[in-house]
């Protein structure tokens, strides 16, 4: 898998929400003291989250549906080979202010590596895989900035503002995605941890819904003129 | 009994004990196998973590980053006395080595206690490479945010104290690996010089501003 396809049709609203329980399968991802897994907790957080979409009308798909371990690129080619679609990655911490929500987009440097590393001229009208991400960084910004200031309002300690940071999930997704990770593994009481899930897809259905318009926005063609 | 009954039953006592011993046997080197790796292993890290240390170096005031005791999610910079080379690549060992060391509160190392540096390389373009043993892959606490903690305190040592290093490559065991943990990308490079910054929002609407070949929408599909 070593490019996309860009091929030229018209807007597509936003109608597909791919949520990827992360790690699955051999790959427990962070685990706690009492027998806690993250890959667990995650595929919990997603069932949760799926149902406060699909009130709103959305098409939710998830990258795994039970304890399968895709790999990250199959991920990334579930959205990939959707229109109209965003990439939510659902994570656990093994550290972190216990009880707090980040959200995360990647970084600039990864994108200009990327830019740089392209072709010039891009004659082949095909997106490098490792550079799906860059078309949609701002978007994917937006997202995390609407639900990250969602997550502060319900969940104490969490960031007011998105974090950055070189999540290779996010790298081959040619959509705006997002990393959300709740902290952490270390908490005592697993049901703490549990508890967070409705309060998680409230915010996840809250921000995805302030972000519909501003998606849609940004498929409309840019005014003659402008570009 | 048929005489040659007799024989099958001796032959096969026979059999049982010689296989009682064998296993006995096997056991008994298995353990002193099991034994030895675990020597050689330590024995290695143990020649890996000798203090780097050369006639010339003088005691400097190295920067350090581990994470903040008042902000455990922060790092936080710690002042420490060290004799460093003025050798580039070596006095980049040196703090690594000591940052991997960790500080005095254990609660705030960056690094698995079990990680060490194997080589460290920095290339005339400011190019480093560091080669780090396969704990600090398999020892680090998954998570994003304890991965980029990780990978942050080495870019921020580094900056501080060898102020050669633009970029840095990180491979575990000399081999790139596609992530730390199982989260943060390694197959590619990270600056060192520049502090990470919050993902910043852009209007909608708003045209690109830190990437000119990055068009605002997503191409149509």
């Amino acid at each position: 898998m070593t490019s996309l396809p860009q091929t030229s049709a018209g807007p597509v609203p936003l109608s597909v929400v791919v949520l990827d329980p992360a790690h699955g399968g051999a790959d427990l991802g962070a685990r706690g003291a009492g027998g806690l897994r993250e890959s667990d907790l995650v595929l919990d957080y997603a069932v949760q989250i799926r149902a406060a979409l699909e009130r709103d009308g959305l098409r939710v798909l998830q990258t795994r549906q039970g304890n399968e371990d895709p790999t990250f690129d199959e991920r990334s080619a579930m959205v990939n080979g959707q229109r109209g679609a965003i990439f939510i990655s659902l994570h656990v911490g093994s550290t972190g202010l216990p009880g707090a929500v980040r959200v995360y987009t990647i970084p600039d440097f990864l994108l200009s590596e990327s830019a740089s590393a392209a072709p010039p001229g891009n004659p082949t009208g095909l997106i490098p895989w490792r550079q799906a991400q860059v078309p949609f960084i701002n978007l994917s910004r937006k997202l995390a900035d609407l639900l990250q200031g969602e997550l502060a309002l319900q969940f104490r300690g969490s960031p007011n503002t998105a974090q950055t940071s070189a999540v290779r999930q996010l790298r081959t997704v040619a959509a705006p995605a997002i990393a959300i990770e709740v902290s952490s593994v270390t908490k005592e009481d697993v049901t703490d941890l549990e508890r967070m899930g409705p309060g998680l897809a409230a915010c996840v259905e809250r921000a995805v819904t302030s972000f519909r318009p501003v998606y849609d926005a940004s498929q409309m063609p840019a005014p003659a003129g402008t570009r | 009994m048929p005489r040659w009954m007799r024989w099958l039953a001796a032959m096969l006592a026979v059999a049982v004990v010689f296989s009682a011993f064998s296993l006995l046997r096997l056991r008994r080197r298995e353990r002193e196998m099991r034994r030895n790796a675990q020597r050689s292993e330590e024995q290695a890290i143990r020649e890996l973590t000798r203090p780097t240390v050369t006639p010339s170096d003088v005691l400097t005031k190295a920067e350090l980053f581990w994470a903040s005791a008042d902000d455990p999610q922060a790092l936080a910079p710690v002042i420490i006395e060290l004799p460093l080379s003025k050798e580039p690549a070596l006095r980049a060992k040196q703090v690594l080595n000591t940052l991997l060391a960790g500080p005095v509160d254990v609660g705030l190392r960056t690094l698995p206690a079990d990680a060490a540096l194997i080589e460290f390389y920095l290339l005339p373009d400011g190019t480093a490479i560091a080669d780090f043993t396969e704990a600090l892959s398999s020892s680090m606490p998954s998570g994003i945010q304890s991965e980029e903690m990780a990978v942050e305190s080495i870019e921020r040592t580094l900056e501080a104290n060898v102020p050669q290093v633009r970029r840095l490559k990180i491979l575990i065991h000399g081999q790139e690996v596609d992530t730390l943990a199982g989260h943060l990308d390694l197959t590619g490079y990270f600056p060192v010089g520049s502090a990470p910054t919050p993902a910043s929002s852009v209007p909608p609407g708003a045209p690109p501003s830190t990437l000119p070949s990055v068009p605002n929408q997503p191409p149509a599909r």
